[in-house]
């Protein structure tokens, strides 16, 4: 449909919104990429993270709820 | 395969976008399905506030509904679903037909894709986060493999066998280019002939409200869109026109086409505040942002009701900015514009409301007219 079709989308952090219980490991772990609202949830403020960094979040999930997604 | 690209083709040609709200290219999301051997699903639930195009198709088109179905299955006699709310007078009609009928709850997320997709599956009717578009497959929350699903609105299906039986160019002769093809708008709520319109985008609102009997003296606003939509102002409903281009200056859409004119006596902060409580209502329950966020919001426009403050107000818009894209499905960045839009539209009548000076007669309107 978009005129940047052609291009690669960038890799982002995604939350499963579904899976997400309100542990707070990402925030501990990315800080400035996500911070925590007043109940806990994630607010990605920086989907754009380090692969390395990313992968290790994704690891450490007690809920198994980040994924890295094109978009 | 042949025959399937050259659908998807035709409905590129066509430009149809779906009719359920999101606006998506048809194409693209038919070609995805029929590369990955989808299930077909035709949403027929007319979910969102004052809907009713899609149970109108069922009832005054089923033949070429059923006809697109089949078009869009590709030959395939099985897997084709067509949703509609339990005993719902579409799923009545529907089920008569003798078609194989996935009837969902009557709650506002159970209609939404991926909610639709959970139910087929024998789960219940919520919507999945989706990793991967629903109609390439992929995995649940909790890993389990989800059967690719091509889920359309009614209305779009029909688009299907129109544009299949006349053509691209007879669809692109209606509407605008960049939203071409005849259309279905929903216009209820205080009007004098309810109905549902055949109609095309870049008419005047003002012509479709005049169809179902016009906008009466003293209405405070027209919601279009439903609790996913925008308010209108009487003078914007008066000037704007039925396009994205249009309404998206007052951050309004065509979205699922509805149309719900507000009553000249219920105090609209009063009738937004009873939408938002019926919102926080309607929450799965599953994502955090949306099961506390919602209730939250709630309360907090209740609170500016009662006590209109600056304070009172940045308390409500720092809560929306934490709703959108935060959810499995749209559902809270739909009320986030739903709210902002009430900020917008009613917000010189709080303080007029707060001091006592309201005006409106009557603080709860008849919530038969507001919600569904």
């Amino acid at each position: 449909m978009s005129s940047s079709a052609d291009l690669p989308a960038p890799v982002v952090l995604r939350v499963d919104r579904v899976a997400c219980t309100a542990h707070g490991v990402c925030a501990s772990l990315l800080p400035g990429h996500v911070r925590l609202d007043e109940w806990g949830y994630p607010v990605v403020v920086e989907p754009r993270v380090g692969d390395a960094e990313a992968r290790t979040a994704i690891r450490l999930c007690p809920a198994r709820a980040l994924y890295l997604a094109r978009r | 395969m042949t025959r399937t690209d050259t659908l998807a083709d035709l409905l590129d040609a066509a430009g149809l976008a779906g009719r359920g709200g999101a606006a998506f290219s048809t194409a693209t999301k038919v070609r995805a399905a029929h590369a990955h051997g989808a299930d077909l699903i035709v949403n027929a639930c007319d979910g969102e506030i004052g809907a009713a195009k899609d149970g109108w198709v069922v009832e005054h088109h089923l033949p070429e509904l059923v006809h697109g179905a089949t078009l869009l299955a590709a030959g395939r006699r099985r897997g084709i679903l067509f949703a509609a709310h339990r005993n719902s007078r579409t799923a009545g009609i529907l089920r008569a037909a003798g078609l194989d009928v996935l009837e969902a709850p009557s709650r506002y997320v159970s209609s939404e894709e991926s909610a639709l997709v959970s139910l087929a599956h024998g789960r219940l009717a919520r919507p999945m986060t989706k990793r991967v578009p629903v109609a390439t497959g992929g995995r649940d929350s909790r890993g389990a493999r989800i059967r690719p699903t091509l889920v359309l609105n009614a209305e779009t299906v029909w688009r299907v066998a129109q544009i299949a039986e006349r053509g691209p160019d007879w669809f692109r002769a209606l509407g605008t280019p960049a939203e071409p093809g005849p259309r279905l708008v929903a216009v209820s709520g205080f009007v004098a002939a309810p109905q549902v319109l055949e109609t095309q985008a870049g008419v005047p609102v003002r012509a479709l409200l005049e169809a179902a009997g016009g906008l009466p003296p003293g209405s405070p606003a027209v919601l279009v869109g439903g609790l996913g939509g925008a308010f209108l102002s009487p003078d914007e409903a008066g000037r704007l026109h039925w396009s994205r281009e249009s309404l998206g200056t007052v951050g309004a859409a065509v979205g699922p086409g509805v149309l719900v004119v507000l009553d000249p006596w219920t105090c609209p902060a009063e009738a937004v505040s009873q939408m938002l409580t019926y919102a926080a209502g309607e929450s799965a329950g599953q994502c955090g942002p949306c099961m506390f966020g919602l209730p939250a919001v709630a309360r907090e426009w209740d609170e500016l009701v009662l006590r209109p403050s600056r304070a009172a107000e940045e308390r409500v818009r720092r809560r929306l900015e934490l709703l959108p894209d935060r959810g499995a499905c749209r559902f809270p960045d739909g009320v986030a514009r739903f709210t902002g839009s009430a900020l917008r539209v009613f917000g010189s009548h709080l303080a007029v409301h707060a001091a006592g000076a309201c005006g409106y007669t009557s603080r709860r309107s008849d919530p038969r007219v507001v919600v569904g």
